[in-house]
């Protein structure tokens, strides 16, 4: 069946009932001039003031956003861009028009139908029966029964009329209890004036070939997706930008490139008739060069911009656009600029830069982004250049890269590295040098003044690249990690994996990621020490080295265990209950920090048992026990009550049978693990006199038992907000493919896993294949759709939301002080007081601006500075502004301007103070340690940081988390809720992983950028959370009797 | 589409499992190993007909046998479909040592007289239908598409229907799920939240339901999801089998009604009629409207003839799937049939709480 609507959409909610109601529409029809001076009112204020230009929508608002698949939240002056947005992206396919499409077009003529009953107000009026025929049968609909009797209902007449009546939301109930009761019926059904970019003559009738053209701007852009492209990429430049280009070259000559200007315009500046270049003036003439227009005809430079190379070379521009200026100066210096793009633009001839449905310049841009350099200039190579020569001729190297290498007769020099990666990034590959460049970049970077990456490790990082990099991540996260650890890691990896015996080898793999797991979370919760990092890291992963049978892999996995715990603080024979104490947090010495943690060692018991793993203390009691009865020290009698636990595991109660499981889920169904456990017996074995054969045989089968438990102990402590599948689905851990045995052919081992069995019913429910490798991610990606949206049209921002939920569970706030929590506020209120202080001081103004430029795109620039400079708009500006921004633009303004660092109001006094109190616990990078993000695609590591960089826009492919990594501002956010309403801060533990499900709930978001609906989601659950309407028991329940008042008021 | 016939193989029952996490409770049931967990109330709903499928009322708790992994169980507390429950005061009805006691059904009063076994009356065919908690569950998904509008009119029918009810939710599911209208006494609000569906995207069914099974599960008393779905999932992580044991575990009943598009796809009509007939509900495959229409008359049939009894489980070492049988005593009432669910698990609490309850 065809996809009525959209299939990867994040959509708007449906009209109110209660907005149907005769009262409601009477109220409303008393004053329907309300839409359009608030239309109007929207398009003046983008306008900077200058007289609104308006388009007619039929009908409602809400009815036709929510039949356009955009949020019902927008701003009238945002309804035609999303409108274009959303169309050019879900309203094609396969060169033909999608069933979406279809919908919104006949929605549009429906509603000009039902305009004609409306009155001169634009409210349709029903006095009784008599009259409301005609309105019922245009509606698809009719009276089951003789209108005016009490049980007569409304019933579907017309399918495809009554299709749109309910979709547009029209209020069909009120209707109907109107003429039940013999009340009138009154609804307001007004056209809807909405801001236009321009004029609509402007925009209608500039494909001359164009024969389907409707009466107005609406038709013509429900039918012409290069028309859309074109609304959309004009709706992100700035005023003036698009008045210049508006001017010339004209829209006219600017549709047929209209893909180009989708990706890659947003960048762009034009001012005083002059575009702005990455590397300012001093580039001109280079850019001259490349584009062949002098960059002081910004319009016609643009146009040539755009249409060069098929989209390469604006491709280009816009990545050097949004990388800092300080990576900017080097990659425009000397003859940098021709001589990357030349290569650039070779490498991706084969293609068209503006082919599919997202930009293709992301591995550019975190090329360019991630880049080092020397203090004189050259790029940072990890390694040496011999060594890169070497990685630049391995396989997963683009096959053009490996020739020219191979054939060049000198390589001497960081410049063919750097031009080569460059060629690189412009090939489809997650693997690639370019890749490789950029991790091994990063643990260097983290090492700081320790010895950076030998050229032995780095060869051998680049060598298994392809398998084991999404492991790398851990090096650059704990730099204390050395050369011998990494290589240790490699050496073990290699054993278990090599394995003959797939079972065998599956276990393995498992105990091993999962012990590595446990170190990741001991270490991010610094429990150990940073001086026994890399001694606890070799003996966690060295035992793996060595195991080549059942026992030994058991008894390598338990000593890795027992190290790891001695090196937390623990002791080698800790109880089940002690390892999961241990591992929700360290030890606290407040009331409130013990119960605390108590609860998230609760929340990791709930998640174990309901997953009906076997505890460690009933493995390493039995497995002790009949080494002992081999030696004469145990009893079967002793260990029966353990053998006991074991068969506590049942299966779910089937509802197919084998036999329609294979017919059914072919391919997916395997539950081989699982059912092994299911037919191991030990107590059997143990009631049978058995040899020291069968004891060593007893032993051995306990292992897979332990890789589960270990396994579970990982996944119990990543568990995300509203988590079902972990408590529902009792197979789902066991079900974790190591091996990719489900999946024929499948060879991404070590990567990080993927979801396999969503939607195939008689699979047993879905699990994951692969590696323990971003296992937040892939948990919250199994969960997020167990959310609820808030709103009935909503649905999960997939490509956003794991991020959220991610930033929710894997960071833990056990040694965040009041202070920096306070300070956290307090950074996030200078930012709004210089921004109100910016609005009456021009210097002031100038130097916020200037911070701002980095983080903000110019369209948004521009926004802020006409508020600025219109008091009026100071509080909209001031609600589009989000945390990360407000806390990067104190932070900045405090580096940048530390004189007037204090003089903005009394947060930033106040904050002054505190920074010089006490400096650590209030300094930027702290914080940023502490409330920013992970950002696993852009910086090549977990550690969580605030990055001062422009939101990025949806890409394909793997870069695809780059526009979730670009969203950091809700911890910040809560941190700073917290502050304020008195919390302590181990409190955060328990209130952000709460408070971010009740904001995913909330988000109500249209297209794959929308930013400003993560911003309204945040800011609903952050009031609803002080009014008191989130009441969040854990931390109701664990609140001190008497919390401070907050200082931060 | 059958009428009040067919509900000749509906017999319900249901099970309502309360626990409490150690530390609120004292545990029953203990070892080192696991949280514990203690079973406080077992709830059945039950239906029993007679050959051609008459529902047969008038039965009083003396005529049910009912035993936990065949241990005999005394029956705390008793109800037929339409009236309040009556308190047991039979011995072994009150908690067992160091079991807390559920609180009393909402409304409680004292035994109604109950007639005896052979005043027990096959039923006259009126319904009457109070105190159950009704969760009605749409498939908005691309699926349903093109029966939307038809599948609304048969809801909101069913809907206008349930006048006797205690309390109806509409849900909405597609690849998420939509509390349109919390559980409410107030048919206009759930009219209106069966209008503002919004059709699209992918189909999650279990998921949903898995979620829409928790949300029943925090109510006492009968409680049924009904579902209107064409059919085919392609979203759900969650398999049929882990929804149909929590909603076999919380006492949930399933009914099902979908069109015969579900028909053409196997593996949903296999999942469909067995889910419900497990939880004590049943799948009904509508030709068109009118069958449609009929197949909600008989739910709504079914839901006012069961009898709801409840029994505090008597200690019992079995961690796992407890087997529960529910048999008629004596000669006389042999000759009826009696369906119920076969067993329950344990829960965790913290299993169940519910997103409104940690967050509100």
């Amino acid at each position: 069946m065809k996809c009525p609507l959209l299939s990867v959409a994040f959509l708007a909610a449906g009209l109110s009932f209660g907005s149907g109601s005769p009262a409601f529409a009477a109220a409303h029809s008393a004053a329907p001039a309300t839409p359009a001076a608030a239309a109007a009112a929207a398009a003046a204020a983008a306008g900077g003031g200058s007289p609104a230009e308006t388009v007619s929508i039929p009908g409602p608002l809400r009815s036709f956003l929510r039949m356009a698949a955009v949020s019902q939240e927008v701003p009238p002056d945002n309804v035609l861009p999303l409108l274009s947005r959303t169309v050019s992206l879900y309203g094609y396919q396969l060169g033909g028009e999608t069933e979406f499409l279809h919908l919104l077009t006949r929605y549009v003529q429906f509603a000009r139908e039902l305009q004609t009953f409306a009155d001169s107000q634009g409210a349709i009026h029903v006095e009784g029966c008599a009259d409301a025929a005609r309105l019922v049968q245009v509606l698809g609909y009719r009276f089951q029964r003789t209108c005016g009797q009490k049980d007569a209902w409304l019933i579907t007449d017309n399918p495809d009329r009554a299709f749109l009546t309910i979709d547009s939301g029209f209020p069909l109930t009120a209707l109907e209890e109107a003429m039940q009761n013999h009340a009138p019926f009154a609804y307001s059904f007004p056209a809807t004036q909405v801001p236009v970019l321009f004029n609509e003559k402007a925009w209608t009738g500039l494909d001359p070939r164009d024969r389907q053209a409707g009466p107005n701007l609406i038709d013509e852009l429900l039918h012409d997706q290069n028309l859309d492209r074109l609304y959309w990429a004009f709706s992100k430049d700035d005023g003036e930008t698009r008045d210049t280009l508006l001017r010339a070259p004209g829209l006219r000559a600017l549709l047929p490139i209209a893909p180009a200007l989708d990706f890659y315009s947003s960048q762009i500046t034009i001012h005083d008739g002059r575009i702005l270049l990455p590397g300012g003036p001093d580039s001109d003439h280079d850019w001259q060069d490349l584009v062949g227009v002098t960059p002081n005809s910004g319009g016609e430079f643009t146009r040539r911009l755009l249409i060069k190379d098929r989209g390469w070379l604006a491709a280009y521009f816009d990545a050097l656009s949004r990388v800092s200026s300080a990576q900017q100066v080097h990659l425009l210096h000397g003859p940098r600029l021709r001589r990357l793009y030349d290569v650039y633009r070779t490498a991706g001839a084969g293609n068209s830069a503006t082919r599919g449905v997202f930009p293709r310049n992301a591995d550019l841009l975190m090329l360019m982004s991630g880049l080092s350099w020397q203090p004189n200039g050259d790029m940072y190579i990890p390694g040496s250049l011999p060594a890169w020569r070497e990685i630049l001729t391995l396989p997963s190297s683009p096959k053009m890269v490996q020739q020219w290498v191979r054939t060049a007769r000198t390589w001497d020099s960081s410049e063919q590295l750097l031009i080569s990666l460059i060629a690189c990034s412009a090939f489809d590959t997650d693997i690639g040098p370019s890749q490789i460049y950029l991790t091994l970049n990063a643990i260097d970077a983290a090492r700081g003044s320790q010895p950076h990456l030998s050229d032995a490790t780095v060869r051998l990082l680049a060598e298994r690249y392809a398998d084991f990099h999404s492991w790398y991540l851990i090096f650059s996260e704990f730099p204390q990690l050395d050369d011998g650890s990494i290589t240790q890691f490699v050496k073990s990896a290699e054993t278990v994996g090599s394995i003959g015996n797939s079972a065998l080898r599956a276990n393995a793999m498992g105990a091993f990621q999962a012990n590595v797991g446990l170190w990741e979370i001991l270490a991010r919760q610094h429990q150990i020490p940073p001086e026994k990092m890399a001694a606890s890291w070799m003996a966690v992963v060295q035992p793996f080295a060595s195991a080549e049978s059942s026992t030994q892999l058991f008894e390598a996995a338990r000593g890795s265990l027992n190290a790891l715990l001695t090196a937390a603080g623990g002791t080698s024979s800790m109880s089940q209950d002690q390892v999961i104490n241990l591992l929700a947090g360290p030890s606290q010495t407040t009331d409130v920090g013990r119960r605390v943690r108590d609860n998230l060692s609760q929340r990791m018991h709930s998640v174990l048992d309901d997953q009906r793993l076997v505890s460690l203390d009933t493995l390493f009691g039995l497995y002790d026990g009949l080494d002992g009865m081999a030696h004469g020290t145990a009893t079967a009698d002793q260990l029966l009550p353990l053998a006991g636990n074991l068969r506590d595991f049942e299966m779910p109660r089937a509802i197919f049978t084998n036999s329609e499981k294979i017919a059914w889920a072919p391919g997916i169904y395997t539950s081989r693990h699982t059912e092994l456990q299911v037919r191991t017996n030990l107590t059997k074995v143990l009631q049978s006199n058995p040899s020291a054969a069968q004891l060593e045989a007893a032993r051995a089968e306990l292992t897979p038992f332990l890789r589960d438990t270990l396994v579970g102990l990982n996944y119990a402590y990543y568990e995300p907000p509203g988590a079902q599948v972990l408590h529902h689905n009792p197979l789902f851990v066991r079900s974790h493919d190591f091996s990719g045995s489900s999946i024929v052919g499948y060879n991404q081992l070590w990567d990080p896993p993927t979801l396999i069995g969503i939607g195939v019913t008689a699979g047993g429910g879905a699990y994951l294949v692969g590696s323990l490798a971003d296992l937040p991610y892939a948990l919250a990606s199994t969960e997020e759709d167990f959310i609820a949206p808030q709103h009935v049209q909503a649905l999960i921002w997939r490509a956003v939301v794991p991020g959220i939920l991610v930033g929710a569970v894997q960071p833990r706030w056990w040694s965040v002080t009041q202070q920096e929590m306070h300070a956290t506020a307090l950074y996030q209120r200078a930012g709004e007081e210089l921004i109100t202080a910016a609005a009456g001081n021009a210097d002031l103004r100038a130097h916020v601006l200037e911070i701002l430029t980095t983080a903000m795109a110019p369209q948004r620039l521009e926004t802020v500075r006409a508020a600025l400079l219109h008091a009026n708009q100071l509080s909209d500006a001031l609600g589009t502004i989000t945390p990360a921004e407000k806390f990067i633009l104190a932070a900045q303004f405090r580096i940048r301007y530390p004189a007037q660092a204090a003089a903005s109001g009394p947060a930033s006094t106040e904050l002054d103070a505190l920074v010089r109190l006490d400096p650590a616990d209030a300094s930027v990078e702290r914080i940023s340690q502490d409330f920013g993000s992970p950002h696993p695609t852009l910086e090549q590591t977990n550690a969580c940081s605030i990055l001062d960089m422009k939101p990025l826009p949806a890409f394909a492919g793997a870069p695809n988390r780059l526009i979730g990594e670009s969203w950091e501002s809700t911890n910040l956010y809560w941190a700073r809720i917290a502050d304020e309403m008195g919390y302590s801060p181990t409190m955060l533990n328990i209130l952000v992983p709460e408070l971010s499900r009740q904001m995913v709930a909330r988000i109500f978001a249209t297209d794959l950028e929308d930013w400003p609906a993560l911003l309204r989601a945040m800011r609903q659950t952050g009031d609803a959370f002080r009014q008191g309407q989130i009441k969040i028991a854990a931390a109701d329940a664990l609140r001190e009797p008497e919390h401070s008042a907050g200082s931060g008021q | 589409m059958p009428g009040k016939s067919i509900l000749s193989v509906g017999l319900c029952a249901s099970v309502f499992v309360l626990v409490a996490a150690v530390g609120h409770q004292p545990a029953a049931q203990e070892d080192n190993s696991r949280i514990f967990v203690n079973v406080v109330l077992v709830q059945l709903n039950v239906a029993v007909t007679d050959k051609k499928g008459n529902y047969v009322r008038g039965l009083k708790p003396s005529d049910f046998l009912v035993t936990e992994d065949s241990i005999p169980e005394a029956i705390s507390s008793f109800e037929e479909g339409g009236e309040v429950a009556a308190s047991m005061s039979a011995p072994g009805s009150t908690p067992p040592p160091g079991v807390a006691s559920a609180p009393p059904a909402e409304g409680a009063a004292p035994p109604a007289p109950a007639p005896d076994t052979a005043a027990a009356s096959v039923d006259s065919g009126i319904p009457h239908f109070e105190g159950a908690s009704v969760f009605i569950l749409f498939d908005t998904s691309d699926y349903m598409y093109r029966q939307f509008v038809f599948a609304q009119d048969a809801i909101a029918g069913f809907v206008r229907s349930m006048q006797g009810a205690d309390k109806i939710a509409f849900y909405s599911y597609s690849r998420d799920l939509s509390r349109a209208t919390a559980l409410t006494s107030d048919r206009s609000l759930v009219l209106g939240g069966v209008r503002s569906t919004v059709a699209g995207d992918e189909a999650a069914l279990y998921n949903c339901l898995l979620l829409t099974v928790r949300d029943a599960a925090q109510l006492h008393g009968r409680k049924a999801i009904v579902v209107f779905s064409n059919g085919p999932d392609n979203a759900s992580s969650v398999p049929p089998e882990d929804v149909e044991e929590l909603a076999q575990s919380t006492g949930t009943i399933i009914y099902i009604v979908s069109t015969r598009l579900a028909e053409q796809e196997p593996v949903s009509t296999a999942v469909f009629e067995r889910m419900s007939r497990a939880t004590g509900g049943k799948a009904y495959f509508a030709r068109n409207w009118e069958d449609e229409r009929l197949a909600f008359a008989s739910i709504r049939d079914d839901l006012s003839h069961l009898y709801t009894l409840s029994y505090y489980p008597k200690p019992n070492p079995n961690r796992g799937w407890r087997r529960i049988t529910v048999r008629l005593a004596g000669k006389d009432l042999e000759k009826y049939r009696v369906r119920t669910r076969d067993g329950y698990r344990l829960l965790q609490q913290s299993t169940l709480m519910s997103e409104s309850a940690s967050a509100r």
